[in-house]
């Protein structure tokens, strides 16, 4: 099929367009230069045209997301929409059942989601909410820092065999990446302890900033599309921001493999906390912009925080347990053998207290500090800051200062005394949104030749909101914003109409990217790690090794991304 | 003043859920138009004259000078007068659960007895049931971190397990008795069980339990207090749950 978008204000950041009146083509499931007689052609308007939206750090399948729809019966009276002709029936509003989550994403514009925790263990329960998460393409992040095989490799400084290691876990589970999440901590926690960034792992003698060190260069050295991926140590702590910024230190020499960061640190608003107890809790985004102002070999996500009950979910078990003993609601912890954990707590963040009003403050604080937008993405962690569904009142804040007004004057005092957000005048612009939302994390994930942009030979993924750009002032008018881009007039994914109108128009399944690195690094101390890690199943696993990948009939729609480094 | 009246025209097996009738939703319509008035019988939708025969008599459009008298078996007819706000339904027999959940007003009086869940999240209103009352009066629903916040519940028979759990406010009334852990997370308002009760109160930590027939299983979270005068007779008065964090400020008196 080939459609002519004609008559659009096309945003691509990627192309350096800014808001150019122009037509797009496509031909079959990519951009192309023009299409002669096409079989559709849509005219825009003068409407916004953008690249379909990059979400990189999100929670909307396996273990974690699906025990927190079962802890939450609650949150699935919420959101309910009956079955319609193409659709599932859809439920939940922090916690959205696979339909909900697939189509909310697409009628807001985003046609990528990657999913930014997945246990090993759990890979296969993850894989099979993919298949049932319609439309958008996919991939997973698969959860290495607190593993004993990582750890000791980590330990003994045998960077060949880690490198095995991790090649042979991205194809066992089907992964993406490598995500980090309180690298130690989660091991403690086993122990009941926590590990901030130089406290030896409890049983292994290693610090959290070697293994972190170990991972980022093996991430390198197999030349991986995505850099490692960290959730630093100290999250949610009081006067977290020095961990975080000695996070950032530590990987300062490694070089990268391709043109992008050597490590993304995610939900920064989490990890960019002063004070030392909740009583003098402040906002240190400034220190935290500061430095990524200054370095390029970093890149972050916001985590945005907005006043909502929500649930928060995380490998991060301790960081939970310390949630339940402050608000004493339910919560569960999780340990996946030796490999992970993780924590599920609801949170109900309200602007009358001054922590959550001051946690509100620095996820926009970060946003408008850091200067250059292709090293920041935006993000609430989705379900931990905020459902996702709040991206449009959060760059409605983000492109006006009247709106951060008003809403300043519902949130407690604390954020004038304790927080920045009230004294910036930066409003951003919609080609900065669009670089957060779309070009930004393309290139953070290392899929800019295919996503986040409308350059021809990349995938045909778009977006066109009911907004006129040329006769439209965010800064004035940003109600509109917050309505029009929860529903798109059209969103296109890999070349079929999903959305029109708003409404659900077709469900195709989404791919689901996984990488398999290959080469000599990758291969070199293969056999070595194979005796340990069979060692390692036999004494220590309740599954055996032979039935731990995740079979190819678990990813019907896997797109295998070979990385070879010799 | 108007009076609908609603006969159910047989039994029937599958639930009925009928949220839809409450004065709010039928004042002011014809016998055609509350007879179009949706239903759902399981997963399909149906309307209200498909089960019902309808008689309006009188007219007005306000809900609170509207009355609803049902007759017939209503055994398995769910979630009437769900969030109504005023005027009044008389249930002439026994009803399925969910009687009076979210009830913001008005008045509801099951001549028979109803099923689980009566009064759930109610925020207002009064719900007299003179029959027996199931499991979870006035409760939250499964999750939900508060249960009835306002208004009056009165059941003259006896009532089920688990009756106010997650109470927040209002007033739950047992004459006969209660199952197994009235007032469970209670963090406000007050429960008065005439008869007897199994371990009332667990992780309570405000509001008011009255238990006059005496307990079974007390729980060992409370503390007692001394003796106090209600109503002319003498309670043992104890303060609780301890096993919560907090101060223990739930209050519960046994005779």
């Amino acid at each position: 099929m080939t459609i002519l978008i004609k008559n659009g204000v096309v945003f691509d950041p990627a192309q350096g367009i800014d808001g150019e009146k122009m037509d797009i083509a496509i031909d079959g499931d990519k951009f192309v230069e023009d299409v002669s007689s096409p079989d559709e052609v849509i005219d825009a308007g003068g409407r916004m045209v953008v690249p379909g939206g990059v979400e990189l750090h999100t929670h909307i399948a396996g273990g974690k997301v699906n025990a927190g729809r079962i802890m939450r019966p609650e949150d699935g009276r919420k959101g309910r929409i009956p079955r319609g002709k193409l659709t599932r029936a859809c439920s939940g509003f922090s916690v959205l059942n696979t339909f909900a989550t697939a189509y909310t994403y697409a009628r807001m514009g985003y046609t990528t989601t990657f999913e930014a925790a997945m246990p090993p263990l759990l890979a296969r329960h993850t894989h099979e909410e993919f298949e049932d998460t319609p439309i958008t393409d996919k991939g997973a992040l698969v959860l290495l820092d607190n593993n004993w095989m990582t750890i000791e490799y980590a330990k003994s400084g045998d960077l060949d065999k880690l490198a095995a290691y991790v090649s042979w876990m991205s194809e066992a589970s089907k992964a993406y990446g490598i995500k980090i999440v309180n690298p130690g901590g989660t091991e403690a926690w086993g122990w009941g302890k926590n590990c901030s960034i130089n406290d030896p792992v409890p049983g292994f003698d290693v610090t959290p900033k070697e293994i972190i060190k170990a991972l980022a260069q093996v991430n390198e050295d197999l030349g991986l599309p995505h850099s490692i991926h960290i959730h630093c140590n100290d999250l949610g702590h009081p006067g977290n921001f020095e961990t975080t910024i000695e996070t950032y230190e530590a990987v300062k020499d490694i070089k990268p493999s391709s043109d992008r960061q050597v490590m993304h640190a995610t939900h920064t608003q989490f990890h960019s906390y002063g004070g030392s107890n909740w009583g003098d809790f402040e906002s240190k985004a400034d220190e935290i912009a500061k430095y990524i102002n200054k370095n390029d070999h970093i890149t972050i996500d916001l985590g945005v925080v907005m006043f909502c009950d929500t649930t928060t979910m995380t490998a991060d078990g301790p960081m939970e347990y310390s949630l339940h003993t402050l608000s004493r609601r339910k919560w569960s912890n999780h340990d996946v053998e030796l490999e992970t954990g993780s924590g599920i707590i609801p949170v109900a963040y309200s602007p009358k207290i001054g922590v959550n009003a001051i946690q509100w403050a620095i996820g926009l604080e970060l946003a408008l500090l850091i200067t250059d937008p292709w090293k920041m993405a935006l993000t609430t962690d989705h379900p931990n800051g905020c459902p996702f569904t709040f991206y449009p009142e959060i760059i409605a804040l983000l492109m006006s200062k009247a709106k951060r007004e008003s809403m300043l004057e519902t949130v407690s005092e604390a954020v004038g005394k304790r927080a920045l957000i009230a004294t910036i005048d930066r409003e951003l612009t919609w080609s900065d949104i669009i670089t957060m939302t779309r070009a930004g994390p393309a290139k953070i994930l290392g899929m800019s030749d295919t996503k986040g942009s409308l350059k021809v030979g990349a995938d045909a993924d778009l977006a066109i909101y009911d907004i006129m750009p040329e006769s439209f002032d965010p800064t004035k008018d940003y109600k509109t914003i917050e309505d029009k881009l929860m529903r798109t007039v059209y969103t296109i994914k890999g070349g079929e109409i999903v959305v029109r109108d708003g409404e659900i128009t077709a469900t195709p399944h989404g791919r689901t990217f996984w990488v398999n690195p290959a080469g000599k690094k990758a291969e070199a101390a293969r056999d070595g790690m194979l005796e340990d890690l069979e060692r390692m199943f036999r004494d220590y696993y309740t599954v055996s090794m032979a039935n731990y990948p995740v079979q190819d009939e678990y990813i019907p729609h896997g797109v295998e991304i070979r990385t070879e480094v010799n | 003043m108007s009076t609908i009246t609603l006969s159910m025209k047989q039994s029937i097996t599958v639930p009925l859920e009928a949220e839809n009738i409450t004065p709010d939703n039928l004042a002011g319509k014809s016998v055609d138009e509350i007879k179009a008035v949706t239903v759902y019988h399981g997963n399909s939708e149906a309307v209200i004259g498909d089960f019902f025969d309808v008689t309006v008599e009188g007219s007005g459009n306000d809900p609170a000078s509207t009355e609803i008298i049902m007759k017939g078996d209503l055994t398995r007819v769910k979630r009437i007068g769900e969030g109504m706000s005023a005027g009044s339904i008389v249930i002439e027999g026994d009803c399925d659960m969910h009687c009076g959940a979210f009830m913001r007003g008005g008045k509801i009086t099951v001549k028979g007895n109803a099923d689980a869940w009566a009064g759930r999240e109610m925020r207002g209103g009064e719900i007299i049931i003179e029959g027996d009352a199931g499991n979870y009066v006035g409760s939250a629903y499964r999750g939900e971190l508060t249960g009835m916040r306002g208004g009056k519940i009165v059941v003259e028979g006896n009532a089920g397990d688990y009756i106010g759990e997650h109470i927040g406010g209002g007033e739950i009334i047992v004459k006969g008795n209660t199952g197994v852990l009235p007032g469970l997370s209670m963090t406000g308002g007050k429960i008065i069980i005439e008869g007897t009760a199994t371990m009332p109160g667990g992780e309570m930590t405000k509001g008011e339990i009255i238990v006059k027939g005496g307990i079974i299983d007390m729980l060992p979270g409370f503390k007692f207090e001394g003796e106090e005068e209600v109503d002319g007779a003498t309670l043992k008065k104890y303060t609780g749950d301890l096993a919560v964090r907090g101060t223990g400020k739930g209050i519960l008196l046994v005779g």
